[in-house]
């Protein structure tokens, strides 16, 4: 007799493998035959796999079409066995997937039309932490501006595009025809966020882009407007860098703020 | 460990995100809401705030999918630690999950999957719900699950199983009232068997649902509203464990809030014909 064990490595490798030696292990009911029977739970496993990524790439569905997207998904199914419990996380690789697919290969849009799908899936349940808007600002002392760093919202994650992916999820998002697809002749920076609820993206131009990442890295406000100077010029440079930092306040990108070096004003994220 | 049988709640649902405004914003008659626990193992956002919310009215119970407490494979520690933080936030009135297996090897199957119901199966699953119950220091709820085969080694009955594991590792069951119909029906037993083949005093909970028919056997969906052969052995099993608390599980076309309602309002009206006051009073009971 089989152990447990072996039992379910081979109920196992009949899922997963098509091996049908489970077979031999159970018996036909009054009304079916064991393989019709056990074939319930093969098809249940691709089925269900194949329903959660449908949910979680649903642009990119649209955009290739059901063929094409059913041979995505089986694919994927077959080179990617579930290994969280929660099928949440199964379909994170897909973007990589679709960018090593030959099929894929002219269309460089799609993994990053995934890539941005499974990025507002990530900032919708990603850590909780209240955003500052630009009244908690009104506390600091002027003469202490040059000093602010800047703490992002916990879900705020930075993309480079290489092409148009967001205008066609933005066109496909309201059942629009999507547009050509492109190579950009330089990168789009996105940033993908959640604010209350809702996972937002946002398109940066260059300088806001570059001004975001070093405010990122904790550079502190001053340095900021120094750079923001270098990147496009230096007239009305400190104006640009607090235009782009009331952005980000008014729509909850920031999540707390400090005094550089020492003197921390107010992270409202922080533990207590 | 608490020696606590868990109270009787009364008629609730699964708490589904498609009905999150309809329920804070209506506070409809819903004695009390079970979530999926992997549902909320997740860092923040919506979902969680929703729920902590609708908690702060409702008895919430957490009913897992993937504990895999009848796996061969090591008990999964992450995720006990995660079920234990959520436990924690939630504060349910009991945890439950399935008599069953969902993967070896590292692999989720993301299925409910039968064992051969042998002895060796039986120490095994008895010594993890012991090593699971001394983790959450708290008693499992174990729910029988639909099954499609049946194994040619399996040494007793489901129901003999199914008694064996809540006797020996001392936990309490949930009676899946459609579970039992489907795996009747696809093995040829008697539903009534099962029924009367479990212990009463450890039967907690109620899962009534719909399932979808092949001709040749039933496959175990939540996407239908329940049948009148689910509604038939429902009163049955009212009749025979009295109040226990029931909920209309639905897990895929998902109806507008108001038509689970009326499905578990009907369960209530069932309870009350076979129970009379009994269906209501215990749930009063058990509030204060």
């Amino acid at each position: 007799m089989k152990s447990l064990k072996e039992i379910q490595d081979t109920f196992q490798r009949g899922i997963l493998a098509g091996d049908d030696a489970i077979l031999r292990e159970i018996k036909d009911s009054d009304k079916e035959n064991r393989k019709v029977l056990f074939g319930v739970y093969r098809n249940a496993y691709v089925a269900r796999l194949a329903e959660i990524l449908g949910e979680d790439y649903e642009q990119v569905h649209a955009y290739v079409g059901d063929e094409a997207f059913a041979r995505l998904v089986t694919a994927y199914i077959a080179a990617n066995p579930s290994d969280r419990r929660s099928v949440r996380w199964f379909g994170r690789h897909l973007p990589d997937f679709v960018r090593e697919r030959d099929e894929y290969a002219k269309h460089p849009e799609v993994a990053e039309l995934a890539l941005l799908e499974k990025a507002l899936a990530d900032a919708f349940d990603g850590p909780d932490a209240e955003a500052i808007n630009i009244g908690a600002l009104a506390e600091v002392a002027p003469e202490d501006w040059p000093q602010l760093v800047f703490t992002p919202h916990p879900t705020a994650k930075r993309f480079s595009f290489n092409t148009n992916a967001a205008d066609i999820w933005r066109a496909l998002k309201d059942e629009a025809a999507p547009p050509v697809p492109k190579v950009l002749p330089e990168p789009q920076a996105i940033l993908v966020w959640r604010q209350g609820f809702t996972s937002h993206f946002r398109p940066f131009a260059p300088e806001e882009a570059m001004m975001w990442d070093e405010a990122a890295k904790g550079v502190r406000f001053s340095v900021l407007c120094e750079m923001v100077a270098t990147f496009g010029g230096e007239d009305d440079a400190e104006l640009r860098a607090a235009t782009y930092l009331k952005g980000w306040l008014d729509t909850g990108m920031l999540a707390g703020f400090a005094l550089e070096p020492s003197r921390p004003v107010r992270d409202r994220n922080s533990p207590r | 460990m608490t020696a606590d049988k868990p109270p009787y709640l009364g008629f609730g649902l699964g708490l589904r995100p498609q009905h999150y405004r309809e329920i804070l914003e209506g506070s409809p008659a819903i004695d009390w809401f079970e979530i999926i626990s992997e549902n909320y193992m997740i860092d923040g956002g919506q979902p969680l705030y929703m729920l902590d919310r609708i908690r702060e009215r409702y008895p919430i119970v957490m009913h897992g999918v993937s504990l895999s407490i009848a796996s061969t494979a090591p008990l999964d520690l992450d995720y006990l630690f995660e079920l234990k933080a959520l436990a924690d936030r939630v504060k349910p009135k009991w945890i439950s999950d399935h008599l069953c297996w969902t993967g070896v090897h590292g692999v989720n199957l993301h299925d409910l999957l039968p064992v051969p119901y042998t002895e060796e199966a039986l120490d095994h699953v008895v010594e993890r719900v012991g090593q699971v119950q001394d983790f959450l220091g708290r008693r499992l709820t174990l729910e029988n699950v639909s099954s499609y085969i049946t194994y040619g080694q399996s040494e007793m009955t489901e129901w003999e199983f199914v008694s064996e594991v809540a006797r020996r590792a001392d936990c309490w069951l949930l009676f899946d009232v459609n579970n039992v119909y489907v795996s009747a029906f696809n093995h040829g037993f008697s539903t009534d068997d099962f029924l009367h083949g479990v212990p009463r005093d450890r039967v907690v909970q109620f899962h009534v649902a719909g399932h979808s028919h092949e001709e040749t056997h039933i496959i175990d969906t939540h996407d239908h509203p329940v049948c009148d052969e689910v509604w038939d052995f429902y009163r049955e099993a009212v009749a025979h464990f009295g109040p226990v608390s029931t909920m209309i599980e639905r897990d895929d076309n998902i109806p507008p809030l108001a038509e689970v309602v009326a499905e578990l309002d009907h369960a209530r009206a069932i309870a009350r014909e076979v129970l009379g006051d009994r269906a209501e009073r215990g749930r009063l009971e058990a509030a204060e």
